[in-house]
C-alpha cells in the first residue's frame, strides 16, 4: 500500500497497518516535524522537532513490526510523481486538495483510493477506484484549501484513521464498504452519515 | 418532494440532517436554497453564499451525486424526486 503523507492521518494509517502485518508499505512526504505536529502525529515526539517525517516513520514503524518493507519517497505529490507498480490500494492521507485531486488522478484504474479528510472534529472517508468512481476533482469541485493550517484534534485524528484502516483492509478483499460512500464523521455529537458521491 | 441533507457543520447549525420541500416549476437550487432556509427557520445562506450570491469555496452542493459546479451551478435546475446534498468537507490532513 502506498500511504501520502505521514502527519496527522499518515502517522496513524501507517502504523495500524503495519501493526496488522501489511507486507510492503511506500511512505510519500517531504515534510519536518515542528511543534504544532505533536498533538496528533502520534509517529513523533519532542526530540524529534526540525527531522524529516519520512526517515523518523520509517525508524519507528520497523521497531513495531520489522516484518513490514517500508520504502520511501520523499518529495511531494505533482505532476512529477511516479506511483509504484503493483499496489493494492492508497490512502489519501494529505493535507491539501491539489494534491489530492492529482494522486487520484495518478492512482491506477482498478486500485482503490482510501481517502481521509479532518476538519477540528468532524472528518470524511471515501473511497474511489478509477474506472468506477468519479474523479475526486469532480466531486470536491469548488472547493479551495483553506489558508493557514486547519485545527484537527487529536481524537478525531486517530478516529478517523482508524476508519481509514478498516475500509484499506476490506479493499484488500475487493470489498470496500465506501466506494463512492462517503462516510462524515461529526465528534461533537458522535454522529455518523453516509453521503453517496 | 425534494430531498436536502445537510452535513458534518452545516448539519450541527441547522440541528437536523435533512428536510423535505415539494418542488417548484422551473426553480433552481438558488431558489431552492432561500425556501429551505425559510422552512428550517435558522439563517445559513451567509456561510454557503457571498454578497453577490456565488458561493465560498467551503462547501460542495450535489445534485443526485453530480456536483453542481458541473452543472449549472446555483442555477442548476430542481426537479421532483432530486436529492441535493450540502456537505462542508475537512481539508485537513
Amino acid at each position: 500500500m502506498l500511504v501520502a503523507g505521514v502527519g496527522g492521518l499518515g502517522a496513524t494509517v501507517s502504523q495500524l497497518l503495519v501493526r496488522a502485518g501489511v507486507g510492503r508499505l511506500y511512505l510519500v512526504d517531504d515534510g519536518i516535524v515542528d511543534w504544532p505536529d505533536l498533538n496528533r502525529q502520534v509517529l513523533y515526539g519532542e526530540d524529534d522537532i526540525g527531522q524529516g517525517k519520512l526517515q523518523l516513520a520509517r525508524g519507528r514503524l520497523r521497531a513495531i513490526n520489522s516484518g513490514t518493507e517500508i520504502f520511501l519517497i520523499e518529495g511531494r505529490i505533482d505532476e512529477n510523481f511516479v506511483m509504484p507498480a503493483g499496489l493494492s490500494a492508497v490512502a489519501d492521507c494529505l493535507d491539501n486538495y491539489q494534491s489530492r485531486f492529482l494522486l487520484d488522478e495518478l492512482t491506477p484504474e482498478g486500485v482503490f483510493l482510501v481517502h481521509g479528510g479532518l476538519h477540528g472534529d468532524h472528518g470524511q472517508v471515501l473511497t474511489l477506484q478509477s474506472g468506477r468512481s468519479q474523479p475526486m476533482a469532480k466531486i470536491f469541485a469548488g472547493i479551495c484549501q483553506p489558508e493557514g493550517s486547519i485545527p484537527v484534534t487529536p481524537d478525531n485524528v486517530v478516529i478517523v484513521a482508524g476508519l481509514m484502516v478498516n475500509e484499506l483492509f476490506a479493499t484488500l478483499f475487493g470489498q470496500p464498504k465506501l466506494l463512492n460512500r462517503c462516510l462524515v464523521v461529526s465528534l461533537a455529537d458522535f454522529h455518523m452519515a453516509f453521503l453517496d458521491v | 418532494m425534494v430531498q436536502i441533507q445537510f452535513y458534518s457543520l452545516l448539519r450541527m447549525l441547522l440541528k437536523q440532517e435533512r428536510a423535505e420541500l415539494p418542488p417548484v416549476e422551473g426553480e433552481t437550487i438558488a431558489q431552492l436554497l432561500e425556501r429551505v432556509q425559510q422552512q428550517v427557520q435558522t439563517p445559513f445562506l451567509d456561510k454557503l453564499l457571498k454578497n453577490d450570491g456565488s458561493m465560498h469555496a467551503g462547501t460542495i452542493i450535489l445534485v443526485n451525486r453530480h456536483n453542481i459546479h458541473h452543472l449549472n451551478g446555483l442555477q442548476t435546475p430542481v426537479n421532483e424526486n432530486d436529492v441535493v446534498a450540502m456537505f462542508p468537507p475537512g481539508a485537513g490532513g
